[in-house]
């Protein structure tokens, strides 16, 4: 009863066009004051206890080292390998998208960014090249997905705060997912490419390959940064945030190049504004989930659905079904964070392991970027190239079929997963 | 001028408080890692000085930033929600939704700064300006942060702080709303490293004109499915 209260409150104010984080502590609010005795001095405190954890500081260090790489002068280096690599397939240019979306996701952690910086640059010189720019369109725009899949990744750490799990073991089972995906977008791209007779890129000379490897790598080595770091244990995942941060820092100024000193307020403002909005969201999530636990809400969702006799696979596949639609109106964060508190307890009851889980809800939340009326990177895509949001929406079709594909193997085989960071001592 | 003032000071704050906390935690494990390395002379001086407070600061400079940075997020319209309903409607109507939604957010970030004020008065505000006053009365002088010692109702002073300055906000933007019908900026902003027209690389994301965000009557008049 409080349960469909509780929901039922949030889902007007939300539906009212209100900010994700102000509707979550209003319902908190208007349902302490008006069905409770807990007292509202608690609220207050919540609000700066909430946050008060050393794993969420993670989230404004990833922001700001991807801020500081997210640049078209970097951009342009990691398609200039890609392009290198695979360029001289047919379909060429596509295939060099999806891989300088999987190189670019290592340095950004955001999808949309990704989006928007392979994507500016690469878009055009399909449509020179011969391209349909719906094809275009459609690769980017799926393969920027990558970028909250492949560490690091602010969606993951999102999931790991919610639900006390490790951040390094999140991010290091997201590697082989996020290599598997690159690899079935990058085939759906070459697939496509072939039946319609795409063109092809002259090939490149080794000599060439390693030119180019070695001016992407310093952006590349961001990622060795943290994953090593944070897996040879001398940071622990906050740390090698911070440490990623200061690395980007100096990548960007003094060896890229790319920004100047006068640049970096800049950076740092746009950071902590996006980091200041996430945070805020996470403080009143996390008295949204107060509330839901004193009122013992997700034991007695959990109670009701074991009873009802609902084994792991309809679990999941129920979960994967009310995230796609979730997904569909919101963005990642708010989604993870309301969502999570509920799901969680009821996954561990079923026995799904915890980083299984927190993955599979990730490549949810890559579907949900490209499907409308809310995918973040269909928006970018349309603002990128011009084209409407529904003729975006049409193009990415073949993508979302893989991506949906891809959605029910991790699903279902958790060991593309878990294979990893098991055999890496992380589980 | 005062108003342009307050705005500076609020994108200082919270660009020096991001930048000063990720210096902190490098050189603290900058730290770590050469104290434990055997320099003759380095060792014995980095060994006098102790870190130990370091991740308590950052976790402290970043929660002032959260909340002085959501303020200055609703100044520039960051803040995300589900709009696919609102932005499908008449504009008289999304108006009032639109108006509606920001007073929401001003009485509960005024609710809020309330009782963290409150708080903040039980747990040691209250003492410190009675003793300052020379008599302690009967309040209580409060808790201090394990690491750092400080007083918490310094450290818990964002909240109040923060949350009316945020409530100033949103009641900013809805006043301007009213009288010309825009609101903050979703744009695009100018193209850093990438030239002609397309959205630049230093885009931000989270401030699209989407479905995250209300479409304002000014750029969005008429029956707008907000794009």
């Amino acid at each position: 009863m409080n349960a469909a209260l509780i929901f039922g409150i949030l889902a007007v104010l939300m539906l009212t066009g209100m900010p994700v984080s102000i509707s979550l502590g209003l319902t908190v609010l208007t349902f302490l004051f008006a069905f409770t005795e807990v007292p509202l001095e608690a609220v207050a405190l919540k609000l700066f206890t909430g946050i008060e954890k050393f794993e969420i500081m993670a989230i404004p260090f990833f922001i700001l080292a991807g801020n500081f790489l997210t640049h078209g002068g970097v951009a342009r280096r990691m398609i200039a390998f890609a392009t290198s690599m695979v360029g001289h397939f047919r379909g060429g240019l596509g295939l060099s998208a999806v891989f300088a979306c999987a190189l670019f996701a290592a340095v950004s952690g955001s999808s949309p960014a990704t989006v928007v910086a392979i994507g500016s640059i690469l878009l055009p010189a399909m449509v020179k090249a011969g391209y349909p720019k719906a094809f275009g369109v459609g690769v980017i725009a799926s393969a920027g997905g990558l970028g909250i899949l492949i560490p690091p990744s602010i969606v993951m750490v999102m999931y790991a705060v919610s639900t006390n799990s490790s951040i390094g073991a999140l991010f290091m089972a997201g590697v082989i997912p996020g290599l598997l995906l690159a690899l079935f977008l990058g085939f759906t791209t070459w697939y496509r490419a072939m039946r319609y007779n795409y063109p092809r890129e002259k090939p490149h000379s080794w000599g060439e390959r390693w030119d180019a490897f070695r001016k992407s790598i310093w952006g590349l080595l961001l990622i060795l940064v943290v994953m090593g770091g944070i897996y040879s244990g001398m940071f622990t995942a906050t740390e090698a945030a911070a440490m990623s941060a200061v690395y980007a820092f100096v990548i960007a100024i003094f060896v890229y190049r790319d920004i100047g000193f006068r640049d970096v307020p800049k950076v740092l403002l746009n950071s902590a504004n996006m980091s200041a909005m996430l945070l805020y969201i996470i403080t009143n999530a996390v008295l949204f989930s107060f509330i839901l636990t004193n009122e013992q809400i997700p034991q007695g969702i959990a109670g009701w659905l074991l009873d009802s006799g609902l084994g792991k696979i309809g679990f999941l596949v129920a979960v994967n079904i009310l995230l796609l639609i979730m997904g569909n109106f919101m963005e990642p964060s708010s989604i993870i964070l309301i969502t999570a508190p509920i799901l969680f307890p009821i996954a561990m009851k079923l026995g799904i392991d915890p980083v299984h889980f927190g993955v599979m809800i990730t490549v949810n939340m890559e579907i949900g970027m490209i499907t409308p009326p809310v995918g973040l990177n269909l928006y970018v895509a349309s603002g990128i190239s011009h084209m409407g949001l529904t003729e975006c929406t049409k193009a990415v079709w073949p993508w979302l079929m893989t991506m949906l594909l891809f959605l029910l193997i991790i699903t279902y085989v958790p060991e593309v997963t878990l294979w990893l960071p098991r055999t890496l001592g992380m589980l | 001028m005062l108003l342009k003032l307050l705005d500076r000071l609020e994108e200082t704050l919270i660009m020096f408080l991001i930048a000063a906390s990720t210096l902190i935690i490098f050189v603290a494990v900058v730290h770590r890692y050469l104290a434990s390395a055997s320099i003759p002379g380095l060792q014995d001086w980095l060994l006098t000085l102790n870190f130990g407070w370091a991740q308590e600061l950052c976790i402290i400079m970043f929660v002032w930033m959260a909340k002085f940075g959501a303020a200055y997020g609703v100044r520039t319209g960051i803040h995300v929600g589900v709009d696919v309903f609102i932005n499908s409607l008449q504009s008289r109507m999304r108006a009032r939704f639109v108006v509606f939604g920001l007073l929401a957010g001003a009485a509960f970030t005024g609710t809020i700064g309330t009782l963290g004020a409150h708080f903040v008065w039980e747990n040691g505000l209250g003492y410190a300006l009675m003793s300052a006053l020379g008599s302690t009365g009967d309040y209580f002088e409060g808790p201090t942060t394990p690491d750092l010692e400080w007083p918490t109702w310094i450290v818990y002073s964002a909240i109040p702080l923060g949350s009316y300055l945020m409530c100033f906000r949103f009641l900013q933007v809805m006043t301007s709303f009213l009288r010309t019908g825009e609101l903050p900026t979703h744009d695009h902003g100018h193209v850093d490293g990438i030239e002609p027209d397309g959205v630049p690389v230093d885009a931000n994301p989270y401030n699209m004109d989407d479905d995250l965000h209300p479409a304002d009557i000014k750029h969005h008049a008429g029956k707008g499915d907000g794009k």
